[in-house]
């Protein structure tokens, strides 16, 4: 039995108001080596905390995908929500559903076809199972002030209303060690415009209720306002990319396999291959086209970029993000020691 | 055994009964309740609810009892009615939306609290 550590980014550090509550970030990994349950390993880091917190257990070795259906290394596999040291006994803690990867997953979700050619054998996790929850519709937890949500890539304040969002690939960097982006989400980001699959059991939604093409908002020119203005953690844009690369390399279409967000358009756009769309519905053009993407600009031929080149420049390419600096996570998360 | 119902203004006049039948000079304040006009409230628990009010007052300490009601569930969703009327009041469109609305635990009203007994059956029990 030895202890474990996890990484701390303390509430009120990050754009604006920064984070509105405390984030552990811990790799299951630390907890098995540390002979503790997953459930006692939180009330731990929870007790070291001390106040509101969003806590999520990572399992690297697994795979997820974000929101627009990109197949990424590396998954949360719980998420919890602690108070003054307290996660509440009924909704404070939440398990990530495994999800067998079978032909017949990949024939539903077509965007999982990169997961045995880049991460074979890995698990695969996205969100919870909802018969496994107590709140009613979204994939959140709760214990006091604390809110963790979406499967925990987006944190709240009941109190404040000051609210962050977590993507992924920012949180995977962190766990890495790496640099990351804190920036403000601006109308791009936003509320994650295109940036649907259909996924059963997915970070936000339950059911395959939206396929790649559609907008889950749905709200035409609205969208772009509704979180424009909130403060994030996100992965360097050349990460996003490459990531994105990877699955357009292995024949993943924008607007039918993948999600149609700026990200993924405008990166599809670059390299030359393939975007389906006239698979994007008029209702997702619609919010596309209120941040600046449009279809008349993805008809023209593409500039045919090399990967490395679109690594190099994806700054540029990828839109999105407000005010945002680049820091090495190290400097932002602590790594703090649980004794056992 | 028949599970009846109280109405809003008589829970409300029984919680404040139970303050006074401890001392004329403590109060209560009731929270929580104040978007609701009419309503029914579950009697079995109305019952348990003055006995609580009751044995909080009770306490020499105690001057002032505050009583909220929160969602137990800390997500809550909700019909929306957007309606619309002219210049005589008559209706001219309606559109019926929903939205859920995320709340903090009951932990937030609990600050400062030692003693604390959690009477609550498991979720889905009366």
């Amino acid at each position: 039995m030895g202890g474990f550590i996890f990484r701390y980014l303390p509430m009120g550090v990050g754009p604006k108001h920064g984070a509105p509550i405390h984030v552990a970030l811990v790799d299951k990994k630390e907890i098995e080596g540390s002979g503790l349950q997953e459930e006692d390993a939180i009330e731990l880091i929870a007790g070291k905390i001390n106040g509101p917190a969003a806590i999520n257990v990572f399992d690297l070795e697994a795979a997820t995908t974000t929101s627009d259906g990109v197949v990424i290394p590396g998954a949360i596999v719980t998420m919890a929500a602690a108070d003054r040291g307290k996660v509440h006994k009924e909704f404070g803690i939440l398990h990530m559903a495994e999800m067998e990867v079978t032909e017949e997953l990949v024939k539903e979700e077509p965007h999982l076809a990169p997961l045995g050619v880049l991460y074979p054998g890995r698990k695969l996790f996205r969100g919870p199972d909802p018969a496994e929850k107590l709140i009613p519709v979204h994939n959140a937890v709760i214990t006091g002030k604390a809110i963790n949500n979406n499967s925990a890539t987006e944190i709240m304040n009941a109190v404040t209303m000051e609210e962050m969002l977590l993507p992924i690939l920012g949180q995977l960097q962190a766990m890495k060690d790496g640099d990351i982006v804190f920036a403000v989400t601006g109308p791009v980001v936003s509320v994650g415009i295109g940036m649907t699959v259909a996924e059963k059991f997915g970070r936000v939604f339950p059911t395959r209720q939206f396929k790649a093409g559609e907008t889950a908002h749905n709200s035409a020119a609205y969208a772009r306002n509704l979180k424009a203005h909130i403060p994030c953690l996100v992965a360097p844009k050349e990460v996003l990319a490459a990531f994105i690369l990877d699955a357009l390399e292995c024949g993943m279409v924008p607007g039918r396999e993948l999600g149609c967000s700026p990200a993924v358009l405008s990166v599809a756009h670059a390299l030359g291959t393939e975007i389906a769309l006239d698979n994007i519905s008029s209702r997702a053009w619609l919010e596309l086209e209120s941040v600046g993407v449009c279809r008349k600009d993805l008809e023209k031929p593409s500039p045919m970029m090399a990967r490395e080149e679109i690594i190099l420049k994806a700054d540029n390419i990828i839109p999105g993000l407000d005010e945002p600096y680049r820091v090495k996570s190290t400097d932002y998360f602590q790594k703090i020691s649980v004794g056992v | 055994m028949r599970m009846m119902h109280t109405s809003l203004p008589e829970f409300k006049l029984k919680l404040k009964g139970a303050v006074v039948r401890q001392s004329p000079h403590k109060s209560i304040e009731i929270r929580g309740l104040e978007n609701l006009k009419t309503a029914k409230m579950q009697s079995l628990r109305t019952g348990r609810i003055e006995e609580a009010v009751e044995q909080v007052a009770a306490g020499k300490e105690t001057s002032k009892v505050e009583v909220v009601v929160m969602p137990r569930v800390p997500e809550t969703m909700h019909t929306v009615i957007v309606k619309g009327y002219d210049d005589h009041g008559n209706p001219t469109k309606a559109v019926l939306e929903v939205i859920n609305i995320i709340h903090p635990t009951e932990d937030v009203e609990l600050e400062g609290f030692e003693q604390i007994e959690d009477r609550r059956p498991s979720i889905g029990r009366h």
